[in-house]
Formats: C-alpha cells, structure tokens, sequence
C-alpha cells in the first residue's frame, strides 16, 4: 500500500513549512482525507507517528477529518454518496442515491490535503 | 518567549502528484508523443497486450514498465528493439508522476509517436495518481471472477477504454462476462469496452481501432 509514501510526502511537507515559520516544535497536524481515495486513514495515522520519530514533528497529534464524497450526476443530483460505509474503506462501492446509477462526476472525496499545522516558536 | 501559531498549510499530496502529471502531459505534447497508461490487476495480460501492439502498430513506440521489484517486464519488451525504461517502484504499488517524469528523462521522446506506460499490477493504488498519459486503458481478466467491476469500482470510473481479457477461459473460470460488460458501463456509461483473448489473438484489432480513435 501506498500509504507510506504519501506519509511521507506529509511529514516532508510539514517539516518545510514548519522551518518556513520557525518552529521548534510541530504540536499539531490536521490533514484532510478524501472518502474516496483509496488510503487507509488509521494506516497513515500510524506511519505519521512512526516517521515523526526524531524529527521537529516527534509526539505531535495528528488530526485525520475524511471529507466526505460528493457528487454531481447526470440526473441533477448533486450532493453525498451511498457507500457501504464502514465495511471496507479502500473500496467504496459507489451509487447515485438518487438514480443509483454510476453515471457521475466526482467532485469532493479524493483529497490528501494538509490544512494547517500548530507549531511552537520563538517569539 | 515561547509561543505557540497556528499556520495555514493547504497542501494537498495528490493535488501536487495531478500538477507533476500536468508537467509530464506539457514534455509529452511538446514531443507529439500520445501515452497510454496500462492499467490492471497482477497478470491479467497487460504486458501481453503491449507486446501483441508493438507488433501490430506501425508507429514508433517506447515502453515504461513498472514493476515491483523485478525488471521482468522490461526485459520482455526489450526485444522488439523499441526504447524500454523498466522504472521499479521498491515498495510501491503504483507508479506515480514523479517516477514517470524520471521514465521520460531517459527516453528518446523525439523519436517516439506512442508510449505505453505499464503501470503495476494493481486495481487499488494507481487510481488516486495521474501519470501524464493521453489515455487510460484498464484490463482485467475473467480469471479474476466477474465480481472485480464491482469489487473495484473506481478505477473503471477513470478509464478511456476497459478491456475484458481471457475470454477464453471464462467457462473454464465460470465467469460471466456479459455480465463484467454491463458492471463496467454501469458504472461508466461512456466508456468502450472491448472482450478479448490475447491468447488467441481475438479482439486486438478493435483495441488498435479504439486506441487510434482516441490519437
Ligand atoms: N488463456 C489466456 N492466457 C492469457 C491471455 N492473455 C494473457 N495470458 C497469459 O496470462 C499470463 C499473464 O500475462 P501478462 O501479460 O504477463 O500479465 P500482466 O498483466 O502484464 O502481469 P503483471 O505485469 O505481472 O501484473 C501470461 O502467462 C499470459 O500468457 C488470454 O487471453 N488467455
Ligand atoms: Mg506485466
Ligand atoms: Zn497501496
Ligand atoms: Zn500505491
Ligand atoms: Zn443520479
Ligand atoms: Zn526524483
């Protein structure tokens, strides 16, 4: 699975604009992840906290919010998707409520975004 | 003083892969190269599929092959004399943009017309990473059963054109592949879908047909 990669991908880009502004310490991390795309949220939690190890980020909490998927079908619908959720997270089986057809476009769900980061520096 | 800030980061890693793809779409279009990513399951014929191309099409052709950890792939390619770049992922379970762009680095794009990009053997982890290509081709087989449409749904959103691979073993296998057909265009009605048995060499003119129908 690629979740190693894209955690690291996060921490190297956490790390940069932690230095951007100073820090000395990474206290908190948000990060926004797509319903949608294909990655384990408690897996990247994890990682996080392994790479984090001996880094400006060591012992920071990592904040996972998914976003939830939206989209836009040919039938006019427009909004939340039904997923068999907590079944399997990688594998959204996915369906216009509305029409139940497949016929759409994806428009929220497929993010990996870090929002914001909480750091500690000198004044 | 200590004190503590929050900062506006708004990063997103995939977004970042998407521009990376851009970037790599931009060097192809430059070098009038059409790429196609291969997309599909371990050992549903995507390599197969390239060689039965290179044999049939009249163009200049060159060949990424990602690949686990092996070079397997590159090496089977390697013989029809056309530039091959075998990019190994290590770990990884899918190629990204950044690996293509390094691909594209050591390929004579101006001397290439069409590039095949075979992505690793997986129908979960390339789908979030766009590569650059024109063209997005996703084979299964019915080897897999004739639940991998549903089981998998996403991949089949994205792609341009699906092939249903090993026809020829669908009795064998008990699979229906009627029913593969109607999962795919349920869940992408626009997409052509193509059955073919590459072993018997069924069905390669129609992807050929497809294929110059999208250049
Ligand atoms: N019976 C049958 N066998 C096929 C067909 N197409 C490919 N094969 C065989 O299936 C096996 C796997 O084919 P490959 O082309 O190597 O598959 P691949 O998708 O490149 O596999 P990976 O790169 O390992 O993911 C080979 O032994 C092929 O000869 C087909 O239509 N029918
Ligand atoms: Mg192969
Ligand atoms: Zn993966
Ligand atoms: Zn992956
Ligand atoms: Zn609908
Ligand atoms: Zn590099």
């Amino acid at each position: 699975m690629h979740e190693l990669s894209m955690a690291d991908a996060i921490i190297k880009t956490v790390i940069d604009a932690a230095e951007k502004n100073n820090a000395i310490e990474v206290l908190e991390v948000t990060i926004e992840i797509g319903e949608l795309t294909l990655l384990n949220p408690e897996q990247i939690k994890f990682i996080l906290e392994v790479l984090s190890e001996d880094t400006i980020l060591e012992g920071a909490k990592f904040d996972i919010e998914i976003i939830p998927a939206k989209i836009e079908c040919s039938c006019g619908y427009e909004g939340g998707v039904a997923s068999d959720d907590g079944l399997d997270h990688y594998n959204p089986i996915i369906s216009c409520p509305s029409c139940g057809k497949g016929d759409f476009k994806i428009i929220d769900g497929r993010e990996c975004n870090i929002k914001n980061i909480k750091i500690e520096k000198e004044e | 003083m200590h004190k503590i800030a929050e900062v506006e980061v708004q990063n997103d890693i995939l977004i970042a892969n998407k521009k990376l793809a851009k970037r790599n779409q931009r060097i192809l279009d430059r070098a009038g190269v059409f790429a196609i990513d291969f997309l599909g399951a371990v050992g549903s014929g995507k390599t197969t599929l390239i060689e039965k191309l290179i044999e049939r099409m009249d163009y200049s052709i060159g060949v990424i092959a990602g690949d686990i950890i092996s070079k397997f792939d590159a090496e089977r390619v390697k013989r029809y004399n056309i530039p091959v770049v075998g990019l190994n992922t290590g770990k990884e379970c899918h190629l990204d943009a950044h690996l293509v762009e390094h691909g594209l680095e050591d390929l004579p794009l101006d001397k290439i017309d069409l590039l095949f990009i075979e992505n690793v053997g997986n129908l979960i982890c390339p789908v979030d990473f766009d590569l650059g290509s024109h063209m997005r081709i996703v084979i299964i087989s019915a080897t897999e059963g004739d639940d991998t449409v549903q089981k998998h749904p996403l991949i089949f959103k994205e792609a341009d054109l699906v092939i249903i691979n090993k026809v020829d073993l669908a009795n064998a296998v008990g699979a229906d592949i009627n029913k593969m057909v109607e999962d795919v265009s349920s869940i992408n009605p626009h997409v052509k879908v193509i059955k073919t048995s590459l072993k018997n060499d069924e069905g390669i003119e129609d992807v050929i047909e497809a294929i110059l129908e999208a250049m």
